[in-house]
């Protein structure tokens, strides 16, 4: 299946939760925030959203900024 | 000296914001975040890229103990997107304060005052502290009074002109006519000018770009804690009052002059 990565096609095989995403992108999780379809999901639940097709997964962090 | 800027149940002990947008690395910014003394900081949310992961300031940041984050919404073009970010920002951040900056041209980036009108009034329901970046318009700084902002941040010029306190007359009706903090966001170029914002009336300025892009960051920020404390502490003195006529200091009596 294909889900929509910060923008961009990424191709995942069998099920992925939120969290497993993360860890397999070696993201940082306690410095990241989420957001799938347009909205935010706290980090508490990450490990019950089972991502499906086309899902539109956002991964945010801080950067600098005025 | 004890004179905190409190927003209802959050205090503040430095008068000075600083973002910390445009630094040349991490480690001068937060140099020049210790030297400002300051315990509020913006930041910025961007999409996760694992090749600039040095950009991700979480980390450094975290390090400073008694420092605040408070994420900005730049990047949002709408109220929509605005809320959205904020969320995000809150996720992260275990802060309220959210900077609202909604400013879609990126030729002048000034802000859109409706849709920030309009996000704040939904922020604010939220239980955001909610500090938006606006025009110095004293008639939208009350309305966002009116709505539950926490403060407003009127512009003294466009962001990262260096243009200083060109909206002064502005900000001084707005400092008259709100009750919430006015703090002083973007445009200033020189610690005398973060000093005249205090002098003025205003509670605090923010500050990035004079910081970041002066050439030596660390010192400029310990330049601006001192403006801005010496600005307070005038503002507390009480200026004395300006006169049309010349008011003499000395005594005028005319014993220099005798006729003999």
């Amino acid at each position: 299946m294909q889900i929509i990565l910060n923008g961009e096609p990424h191709p995942l095989e069998g099920d992925y939760t939120l969290l497993a995403l993360l860890e397999t992108l070696e993201v940082e999780k306690e410095h990241t925030a989420l957001m799938l379809n347009g909205a935010v999901i706290p980090a508490t639940s990450w490990h019950k959203h089972i991502l499906k097709e086309n899902d539109e997964v956002e991964i945010m962090v801080f950067v600098g900024g005025g | 000296m004890n004179d905190p800027l409190t927003f209802q149940n959050e205090t503040l002990h430095s008068r000075l914001l600083i973002g910390t947008g445009k630094f040349a690395n991490v480690e001068t910014m937060i140099a020049a975040v210790k030297a400002s003394g300051t315990d509020l900081v913006t930041v910025a949310l961007r999409r996760f890229n694992k090749a600039q992961a040095e950009d991700d300031l979480y980390g450094p940041l975290a390090q400073l103990e008694k420092v605040k984050l408070m994420p900005n919404t730049s990047g949002a073009m709408n109220a929509k997107e605005a809320i959205r970010a904020a969320m995000l920002g809150r996720e992260l951040s275990k802060s309220r304060f959210i900077k609202l900056e909604i400013h879609p041209n990126p030729h002048h980036l000034l802000p859109d005052p409706i849709e920030t009108y309009e996000a704040a009034i939904e922020l604010a329901k939220q239980d955001f502290l909610v500090l938006p970046y606006i025009p110095a318009d004293p008639v939208l700084a009350k309305r966002l009074e009116d709505v539950g902002c926490a403060a407003v941040m009127p512009l003294g010029a466009a962001i990262g002109t260096g243009k200083g306190l060109s909206t002064a007359e502005m900000i001084r009706i707005i400092i008259r006519d709100t009750q919430v903090p006015v703090i002083v966001d973007a445009g200033l170029r020189a610690p005398s000018e973060a000093a005249q914002a205090l002098e003025m009336g205003c509670e605090a300025v923010l500050v990035n770009s004079a910081i970041a892009a002066a050439e030596d960051p660390e010192a400029m920020a310990a330049a601006f804690k001192t403006g801005v404390e010496s600005g307070r502490a005038a503002w507390k003195a009480g200026l004395m009052p300006t006169s049309e006529a010349a008011v003499a200091s000395s005594p005028l009596t005319s014993f220099l002059s005798r006729d003999d």
